[in-house]
């Protein structure tokens, strides 16, 4: 038989670039005024092409915010011992945690062993290599100690405050990308934001990529496909499409679209057709979107 | 509150007097999580002991632990005798007893 693709990853070209131009640039609120010190509005004055000039360049700066932070699988854990000396046991009653200090070694091949008090010394687990670090090269942003809102229980009040995104880049500045804490803050936003349909929280900023990946890898682009449909982003909708093409090659939408080559409001409605649990949910918000289209190219 | 510092220096000074470089800290109380921090800068280590700088005793008993360096002797002679003191202790408990 055939042999299969290997699956496109998060940071292939093509899957980066339909992630991209989902995420949209809203400048108005990338570029939301972050609090700082009270200073009156400065105004300037400008002609057209110095306008279009800084436009340009704002533009450029918003691509740069609008980085995504990488998506990685859990890490496996640490578990290796160094020496056993038995003979050592009784001797101490705490264990000791050594870091190796040099500057230049970068921080995932320190040596962070720990000798405990029966006498074996073995590598430290990473919760304890991320607290040394931090303790010996602070990073800005990051506690020793995790603070307890990355719990489940105090998530929840964070989610009906409507702060996902801020939850979302304290996880990035204190967890490393691969840690389970991380992705475990960012499964619990990405399903919260799912159950109640408030995709546009994270619409203009650098976590909307994130969630639309892990939402194709899991089959659940329903209520996202509504509130593109809803809000009019059919560019958004078809590349929503075939980014699940792209993930899911052997499911039925997409070999229809391959065969027949379908674009725009065809491959949504083979999509639905097939693929989507909410039918009747996409059929209504398709039919209300080309009614809306109709009347406004009728008057 | 004690904290040491792992510190090159002239063999004259002053316990807590001018050094030439600190290459590492010891935080001897245990901390929230039951571990005794320690931090040693091994690339200037292996500097200065190339340079011919002689150990004192805790810091090579400390390395030693590490396992930056073999063991120390001492801490396995210590090891021993704690371990004969205690037997000795429980003998001296339980023979009044039989």
């Amino acid at each position: 038989g055939k042999a299969a693709e290997p699956r496109p990853a998060f940071t292939d070209e093509a899957v980066q670039a339909l992630l991209y131009k989902m995420t949209g640039i809203d400048l108005h609120k990338v570029f939301r005024p972050v609090k700082k010190e009270l200073k009156p509005p400065q105004y300037k004055l400008m002609t057209e092409a110095q306008l279009q000039e800084a436009t340009r360049k704002a533009i450029e700066e918003a691509k740069e915010k609008l980085i995504m932070p990488p998506v990685l699988d859990e890490r496996e854990p640490i578990d290796d011992v160094l020496a056993e000396d038995k003979f050592l046991e009784g001797t101490e009653t705490t264990k000791y945690v050594f870091t190796d200090l040099t500057y230049s070694t970068p921080h995932r091949e320190r040596f962070i062993v720990v000798r405990e008090p029966n006498g074996v010394l073995r590598k430290a687990t990473w919760e304890e290599r991320d607290r040394m670090i931090q303790i010996f090269f602070p990073k800005e942003g990051r506690k020793v100690i995790p603070p307890a809102l990355f719990k489940d229980e105090h998530l929840g009040n964070v989610f009906q405050q409507d702060r996902h995104e801020d939850v979302l880049n304290m996880c990035i500045a204190q967890f490393e990308p691969d840690s389970p804490d991380y992705i475990r803050v960012h499964h619990r936003t990405y399903d919260d934001i799912d159950k109640h349909a408030k995709y546009d929280l994270l619409r203009s900023t650098r976590h909307f990529g994130g969630m639309v990946w892990y939402l194709v890898n899991r089959k659940r682009t329903d209520g996202l496909l509504i509130d593109m449909i809803n809000r009019d982003l059919l560019d958004d909708a078809t590349s929503l499409i075939t980014l699940y093409h792209m993930l899911h090659p052997e499911c039925q939408s997409a070999k229809e679209a391959k065969e027949g080559e379908l674009k725009g409001v065809d491959l949504i409605k083979v999509f639905v057709k097939t693929e989507s649990q909410r039918e009747g949910y996409i059929q209504l918000a398709l039919q209300a979107y080309e009614e809306a289209m109709a009347t406004s190219t009728a008057s | 509150r004690p904290f040491f510092r792992i510190v090159a220096a002239h063999s004259k000074r002053a316990r807590d007097g001018k050094y030439l470089e600190q290459l590492g800290c010891l935080d001897p109380l245990p901390n929230v999580h039951g571990e005794r921090v320690a931090g040693l800068n091994l690339e200037r280590l292996r500097y200065w002991l190339g340079c011919g700088a002689q150990l004192s005793r805790p810091a090579e008993k400390l390395l030693g632990l590490a396992g930056f360096l073999p063991l120390h002797p001492m801490t396995v002679t210590g090891a021993e005798r704690l371990r004969q003191r205690r037997q000795r202790e429980q003998q001296v408990g339980t023979a009044p007893v039989d």
